[in-house]
């Protein structure tokens, strides 16, 4: 089971941040997620797994400036 | 501990006015050279159309000069003001003050938005704006004592040198036991002997017990304080309650107020920490989108990126509430204390380093190779100390060691300094000697479009290679984000007033990464939209971080998730409700489009402010160099050949630079004619009648000035 933003979802083994994007509504606004405090940025989406327990935050906008 | 005295030149006594809905409904105006102290009136016409902070600051500049004026005459002003908003405890990011003078770099006017309490300590002083203007020989500071309704001109006699210890002495002098009701403007050696002087305003950090700093960094502001003979500006103000402002609606205000704070409290630690890290979050991302300028913006990314990011200064900063004005939430202004630097007047001895914040970062590291955190705070020390901006510097610097290594200028040129990428050492050499007035330093600090000439016609150095690299517009050196891939960063950077400095329009991730804006029109639209909203926060005295760095989370289901419109709706509740003039979202706008359309002719009145002064460096559009078209030459190839048509078999890598700057050129062009439709302005660039006009700025002078510049009526 890992946390999204609070809410409790199911953890399958290998599974990737752009596996985990694929379930998620206007996933295409998230350039950068929080996993156990780190930060993921889109270009490693496909590259990243996630832990089980993992505690996960999708970061809306990035603004910047 | 220096000693140091005052002699009182003018003395100036005046009743104070009550604030009300968040105006107090006077100026004041201080000559230096006539040790002369005025008020005048806020008439109803200034608050309708300028609104207050930047806006009154550019009537007030506007009435001051003349299109001959030059920053170093007298007539220069450089004026001070928050806003109806600011001082409002319970608001995060409500302390702002804004500065503006004419430039030292550019010519025209630069506006610098910036924390501390000396704004909000202004105007429950009795004064929505402060315009300084003159010059006197020898050192002086201006003490405005809104407790005893006083304003003093003080000859002062052996103050220190340098920011840090300047402020830290009169916050203790005038402070009389509670030096949380002082604020101190201040800048350092550095602003007096370059063109890139920045301004330092404190506040006082209980917990530390020691004076705070944040800049208004941009466009040498503090080498006009420094050449008016100004050592500082200090104001003293009691406690500050919601009431102060005597908003129209307090409960209104109130319960806007909460809901923001709240908010932020709620998803900061979710989202980007700032509250605990600052703006460092953006090392990493902007590393991860090839977007952090590296080696004189050559590149976006670089392995070492980590070594400067987040985490190490999540460990290096000093914990604790870091506002910069009273119950912010997002609480961004961190330091580092017991830092111990390795040169300078400073070496070895125990410093705090109010920052670094991501630009100096940037600016001061990967920009010039250098992956050291603590060469990095060690730079940051020592340019706020000599009252030096750190994003002119590291863009200077980081134009000097691209000459250096493409061998421009060598070490004969450069004093012996060895300058190539990541040489630490010298870089910090560099800004000590900004700071004495001496050596290659003193030519620096001039800024990359000075430097390019002085290149050029001392040294032989290549012009045409320098205007491609040398990263300024309109004279201001770049702020720390690639733009090769964003056109609309493009023009967010190359059409914004005052040089490309980011905080106009920060379009990077909306376009290049997000891609909501594809065609000509969106792009234009956004470099009409965004502009617009984010010059209310300058109007308002106000911080923009609140409004799109902690989003709702339900912000991507909105309509716009870009423009983040429940905070914009907040906005304009909170403006209603202080300053009882009902507004809705529109309305922010219309009011930043009157005060933008007036700074883009006083640029025009100055000598600027048309199409030829939009130009960027090439640089700034695609790979200049071979090195950098063949480190990503699969982009460039693709687009060359899906987007643009182009059969690149056979083709050298110089061949296929050349027609990708012909094309990425044409864009540029393409982009400014689109903007400058959706503006309301002429193919030239100039605001025409109809848009003076419709937004009540069509002043008789104004009216005059472009009909001189064949705007037809």
């Amino acid at each position: 089971m890992i946390r999204v933003n609070g809410k409790a979802r199911p953890w399958q083994e290998g599974m990737t941040v752009s596996d985990l994007l694929k379930t998620v509504k206007n996933a295409h606004l998230y350039a950068v997620v929080r996993i156990n405090g780190d930060t993921v940025s889109r270009p490693h989406f496909a590259e990243t797994r996630i832990p089980d327990e993992a505690e996960i935050y999708l970061i809306p906008m990035i603004a910047g400036g | 501990m220096t000693d140091f005295s005052f002699k009182e030149l003018a003395v100036w006594g005046y009743d104070r006015p009550t604030v009300e809905k968040g105006y107090a409904g006077q100026t004041l105006h201080v000559d230096l050279e006539r040790l002369q102290t005025t008020a005048q009136p806020v008439t109803g016409q200034m608050k309708e159309i300028f609104i207050g902070g930047k806006g009154f600051d550019l009537w007030l500049l506007w009435q001051a000069v003349s299109e001959t004026t030059r920053w170093s005459d007298p007539e220069n002003a450089i004026c001070i003001s928050s806003g109806p908003l600011g001082g409002t405890p319970a608001y995060p990011g409500s302390g702002k003050s804004i500065v503006t003078t004419l430039s030292p770099l550019t010519g025209a006017v630069i506006d610098s938005n910036v924390g501390g309490y000396f704004g909000p300590y202004l105007k429950f002083s009795g004064f929505d704006a402060l315009e300084i203007r003159g010059k006197f020989n020898g050192q002086v500071v201006v003490f405005i004592d809104g407790i005893e309704c006083q304003v003093k001109i003080l000859e002062a006699q052996g103050l220190p040198d340098n920011a840090y210890a300047l402020t830290q002495a009169l916050t203790d002098h005038f402070g009389q036991g509670s030096p949380r009701g002082i604020s101190v403007v201040s800048t350092g050696p550095g602003a007096a002997h370059t063109r890139l002087g920045c301004l330092n305003f404190s506040w006082y950090d209980p917990k530390r017990k020691r004076a705070r700093y944040k800049q208004a960094g941009r466009g040498g502001i503090g080498t006009v304080f420094a050449d008016k003979g100004l050592r500082a500006i200090v104001a003293r103000w009691d406690s500050v309650s919601l009431d102060t402002n005597r908003p129209a609606d307090k409960q209104a205000l109130k319960k806007v107020a909460k809901l923001h704070a709240r908010e932020i409290v709620e998803l900061d630690p979710k989202q980007n920490e700032m509250a605990r890290i600052g703006t460092t979050h953006l090392v990493p991302i902007m590393n991860d989108f090839d977007l952090l300028p590296t080696h004189n913006f050559r590149f976006g990314q670089d392995p070492r990126a980590g070594l400067i990011g987040k985490d190490v200064y999540r460990q290096l900063f000093d914990p604790g509430f870091d506002g910069c004005w009273m119950g912010c939430t997002v609480a961004c202004s961190h330091g580092v204390k017991d830092f111990v630097p390795v040169t300078g007047p400073y070496a070895g001895q125990r410093v705090f380093v109010d920052g670094p914040e991501y630009e100096t970062i940037a600016g001061c590291g990967s920009n010039l190779g250098i992956f050291d955190p603590y060469a990095i705070l060690e730079m940051n020390f020592y340019c706020d100390a000599y009252g030096l901006d750190t994003i002119s510097v590291g863009t200077g610097i980081a134009f000097v060691m691209e000459c250096f290594e493409l061998g421009l200028i060598n070490s004969s040129h450069t004093g012996g300094l060895e300058l190539g990428f990541g040489n630490r050492t010298n870089a910090l050499e560099l800004i000590h000697q900004m700071a004495r007035g001496e050596g290659f330093g003193s030519i620096v600090g001039q800024g990359v479009r000075r430097m390019k000439k002085i290149f050029a016609e001392r040294f032989g150095a290549d012009e045409a290679l320098m205007e491609d690299i040398g990263m300024e517009a309109k004279g201001l050196e770049f702020s720390e984000y690639m733009t090769k891939e964003s056109l609309a960063q493009q023009g967010g950077y190359g059409l914004a007033l005052k040089g490309p400095q980011h905080d106009e329009a920060w379009l990077i991730f909306l376009d290049m990464v997000h891609n909501f804006m594809p065609t000509f029109e969106q792009k234009a639209e956004a470099l009409h939209w965004f502009p617009m909203f984010r010059t209310w926060f300058s109007l308002c005295g106000l911080c923009k971080l609140p409004w799109n760095d902690i989003v709702p989370e339900d912000n991507n289901e909105s309509q716009d998730p870009a423009k983040v419109m429940k905070h914009v709706e907040w906005y304009a509740e909170y403006f209603s409700a202080v300053t009882g003039r009902k507004a809705g979202p529109d309305d922010l706008v219309r009011m930043s489009e009157a005060v933008y359309n007036f700074q883009r002719i006083f640029n025009l009145r100055m000598g600027y402010g048309t199409r030829e002064h939009d130009r960027l460096p090439y640089r700034a559009v695609g790979p200049v160099t071979e090195l950098e078209y063949e480190s990503r030459s699969e982009r460039y190839d693709k687009q060359l050949t899906e987007k643009y048509g182009v059969d690149i078999s056979g083709k050298h890598t110089a061949e296929k630079i050349a027609l990708l700057r012909k094309f990425r050129e044409e864009q540029y062009e393409k982009l400014k004619d689109a903007v400058y439709q959706r503006r309301g302005w002429t193919a030239d660039g100039v605001p025409t009648l109809e848009t003076v006009k419709r937004l009540g700025i069509d002043f008789p002078e104004v009216v005059a000035l472009l009909e001189a510049r064949g705007v037809a009526g």
